[in-house]
């Protein structure tokens, strides 16, 4: 029998107290199709929170049995507030709030150590206890999960990569929805099927920066002829980007891991320079040719974070910003002349 | 770059920029400093309140350029800060907070934002950003506000001022620091978890206050005096004694505004500005008080409309106050709330933390409803000007405005902008207000003085915990 699935937003929440729970989490990325039936928060939300609200006003998570809503953002605060206004109108009850510093230190490591444990509490009082064995077990599946996306990740670097973006786009949705022990088996046979193959695809090869999924991008950039070698996204590297050490105390590791993982534009500070910086990093070992800068229409920190990402990130190769909302798209014509002037570069 | 390396570059470049602001304001920097001396020619106790307030901006405006109010060079420590950073370790180690925010509501009065809004998203900025953040972004890139020695920044509210810090940051190549707030201390979950997740907090945040001053002073040699910290808490707890008692006197005792404009009590914006900590604001707040005072006997009774502001003003040259003003009363704000206790001088980094967490703003929206429906008099109505680029107060407009109309509260939402006129249209909100104030009128005076009782308590309160709750967490004295 399936378990019982609760919904999360952001790759700041610790999938793995779920998953120790024995419950599935099912990431909440795809658009909804009902942005349009939230009429609850006004036009200055990001059109993601748009959607994850419209769906569930709609019925479109109505499979689920709660929803663990982190505080990433501006936007997300909101969500919680219209999530708990509507609740009578929408059938997921459970709604667990995780606060989540927006710092990497260790004072901040502690902080949010504090607020893991009493998700998990929460998450004991409706589920259950979650015995230290299988809050062990739930952390080895997902680092598991983060060593096999690595190894994925690794096929990408190559001069001819042997899977395209829009593969790895549609892989990771259907993980997003599946048991961690399921989705491993599939990463592992989809590892073994690419082992020594090399594609055949000479394109520019491109990086792209951007929040939750995002529609038709990576396929545009593909149909536009050339190629996603990586996704620093809510579901790229953000999501599987370092693992969590093995240590007498579990959930503070689990808040090492999460604070010191590929940061969201929402981290600010000396870390969000980091991430900056890291990008110089993976343009050179994905041989990238150009970045994709697409920000979500009223997301602040990826609009507020645009200007110092043109200034300050020498990667030495050409930034293209993209805007756009999630249900609407992007401006394909944009997509496909930047890749024209990528293949000209080449 | 080492600290004295920084001061030779603030003091060089400080002089460029104060010319530079002259030029945008399109004078010279000598008839600029001619102004000043003229404005600062009468004696301090001739002047009123609110004159006082804004002396004693003016000459922390003017030091952030070195510049005395007597046209003097002095060198200034300047520690940009974000709108919601507590002042008083920065004046207690001699760092002169420079408010982006408010400079830029400043610039937005004297005509002078839009300029620097257009030089902002012609760089990069998007045109959604938060009009304050844009316009201080402007002003940087033309190189008008003066070059900080160190930066502050919270985390809390606004995530635009949070990642601007980071671009000044980078931009004048100096220190930055982020004081974390955590959200949701209260208003998710049971009493007991509230009050563990508020020391949980306060923990945290004291923390981070203490590697503040160890921060200030591995960039600038200063140290923190006990002495000097006790004696800006004192001013501190000073001024917010006398500000809350001039609230009383305009919210409780009747209607201040039919003798002062409610409206020009607004620009204290108090829980949002740099001066606590000064000994100069305890003056001010006390000399609003006896205002206050002095104008009781004069009050007339008045049948006008009683109004509650939220949020800010818009700062431009604009009607829609003086519009209200003509039909109704604004007798409290959002924005002049005294909302913290007491400072404990002998626990001084725990207090600051505590009253930079309490904040009822940055809190889930069912608990600040329930702030206005346990507060509000019967008869009063809301009036919100919520900027469209804050996602933080415009997105919960509507479930505010519909939870308040359930509670028998009345509520406007203006989606205005406080510094962009951009988009003004003054005739399409002159309807929405008149079709306002006239169902106000309609339910207007029924029992002045009771308030009502909460539709539901606050999550995690007891029914009886609204008296120990009201002292600490009243939205609107």
């Amino acid at each position: 029998m399936d378990r019982p699935k609760i919904g999360w937003f952001c790759t700041y929440t610790p999938l793995e107290i779920i998953d120790a729970a024995g419950l599935t989490p099912y990431g909440i990325r795809e658009d909804s199709g009902k942005a349009h039936e939230d009429v609850y928060l006004g036009d200055s939300v990001c059109s993601y929170v748009h959607s994850c609200l419209g769906g569930a006003l709609s019925g479109a998570y109505d499979f689920l049995d709660g929803v663990v809503i982190a505080h990433s953002c501006e936007c997300m605060r909101r969500l919680y507030d219209a999530w708990m206004f509507k609740q009578e109108e929408i059938k997921p009850k459970r709604v667990f709030f995780l606060d989540v510093p927006r710092v990497k230190s260790e004072p901040a490591m502690h902080f949010f150590a504090k607020q893991i444990e009493r998700f998990k509490e929460e998450m004991e009082a409706c589920y259950g206890e979650i015995s230290r064995t299988s809050l062990i077990n739930a952390i080895n599946t997902s680092n598991r999960t983060r060593e096999l996306i690595a190894r994925l990740n690794e096929t990408r670097k190559k001069d001819y990569p042997p899977i395209t973006g829009t593969e790895v786009a549609q892989l990771i949705k259907k993980g997003m929805a599946a048991p961690g022990d399921r989705f491993n088996q599939e990463l592992e046979e989809l590892l073994a099927g690419l082992n020594g193959r090399s594609g055949d695809m000479d394109r520019p090869r491109v990086l792209v920066y951007a929040g939750p999924a995002y529609g038709r991008l990576i396929e545009s950039v593909e149909e536009a002829g050339g190629i996603v070698v990586c996704e620093h996204m809510c579901n790229g590297l953000r999501q599987f980007g370092k693992t969590v050490e093995r240590d007498d105390d579990p959930i503070l590791e689990l808040s090492r891991r999460y604070l010191e993982k590929p940061p969201c534009p929402r981290m600010i500070g000396e870390h969000s320079m980091e991430g900056l910086f890291d990008l110089k990093r993976l343009v050179d070992e994905f041989k990238v040719d150009g970045i994709i800068y697409c920000s979500v229409k009223f997301c602040s920190n990826m609009q507020a974070g645009w200007p110092l990402f043109k200034e300050e990130l020498q990667a030495g190769v050409p930034i293209k910003f993209l805007e756009g909302d999630m249900e609407a798209g992007i401006n394909e014509r944009e997509v496909q002349s930047f890749i024209k002037k990528l293949a000209r570069r080449r | 770059m080492a600290y004295e390396g920084i001061i030779e570059e603030n003091t060089k470049q400080r002089e460029i920029q104060f010319r530079n602001f002259a030029a945008a304001a399109g004078f010279s920097e000598e008839i600029v400093i001619e102004a000043m001396k003229t404005r600062f020619a009468k004696p301090w106790p001739e002047l009123t309140a609110s004159q006082k307030r804004g002396r004693l901006l003016s000459e922390q405006f003017l030091a952030c350029y070195n510049k005395t109010s007597e046209g003097e060079m002095k060198y200034q420590r300047v520690a940009w800060r974000s709108l919601f950073m507590p002042t008083e370790i920065l004046y207690a180690m001699d760092l002169m907070p420079f408010t982006g925010e408010m400079a830029a509501a400043q610039l937005a009065m004297s005509g002078l934002s839009v300029a620097r809004l257009e030089t902002a998203e012609g760089s990069g900025f998007s045109p959604d950003l938060c009009s304050f953040i844009k316009t201080c972004a402007g002003a940087t890139l033309e190189d008008i506000f003066p070059s900080p020695d160190i930066i502050f920044t919270t985390s809390h509210l606004c995530d635009p001022a949070a990642k601007f810090a980071t671009y000044v940051s980078r931009k004048y190549g100096r220190p930055e620091f982020v004081l974390d707030i955590p959200y949701g201390v209260w208003g998710c979950g049971s009493q007991d978890i509230e009050m563990k997740k508020i020391d949980e907090a306060v923990d945290y945040v004291a923390g981070q206050i203490e590697n503040m001053v160890e921060f200030i002073t591995a960039h600038t040699g200063v140290k923190l005096e006990e002495a000097r910290l006790r004696e800006v808490i004192d001013w501190t707890n000073q001024a917010r004694k006398w500000f809350k008692l001039g609230n009383d006197v305009t919210y409780d005792k009747g209607s201040i505004a039919t003798v002062k404009r409610g409206s020009k009590d607004l620009d204290y914006a108090a829980n949002l500005m740099q001066t606590w900590g000064t000994r100069e604001i305890i003056d001010v707040y006390e000399t609003r008080y006896h205002e206050f005072m002095a104008c009781e006997n004069r009050m007339k009774s008045s049948s006008k409309p009683r109004i509650v502001w939220g949020h800010l003003r818009p700062y431009y040259k604009n009607d829609i106050l003086d519009y209200i003003e003509e039909k109704a009363d604004i007798v409290a704000s959002q924005v002049n709330f005294i909302f913290w206790d007491e400072l404990d001088p002998n626990d001084p980094f725990r207090s600051i933390a505590r009253k930079t967490i309490l904040n009822p703003a940055y809190c889930p929206l069912q608990y600040r409803i329930d702030l206005y429906t346990r507060e509000i008099q019967r008869g009063d109505g809301i009036i919100a000007f919520y900027p469209k680029s804050c996602r933080h107060f415009h997105s919960g407009a509507r479930m505010e405005a519909e939870a308040l109309k359930k509670a028998g509260i009345p509520m406007l939402t203006i989606d205005g902008d406080c510094i962009d006129n951009r988009g003004d249209d003054f005739l399409v909100l002159k309807t929405r207000i008149d079709r306002f104030l006239k169902s106000l009128s309609a339910v207007h005076p029924i029992e002045r003085g009771e308030t009502f009782k909460p539709t539901s308590p606050p999550s995690g309160s007891e029914p009886g915990d609204d008296e120990q709750n009201r002292v600490m967490y009243s939205p609107v004295r």
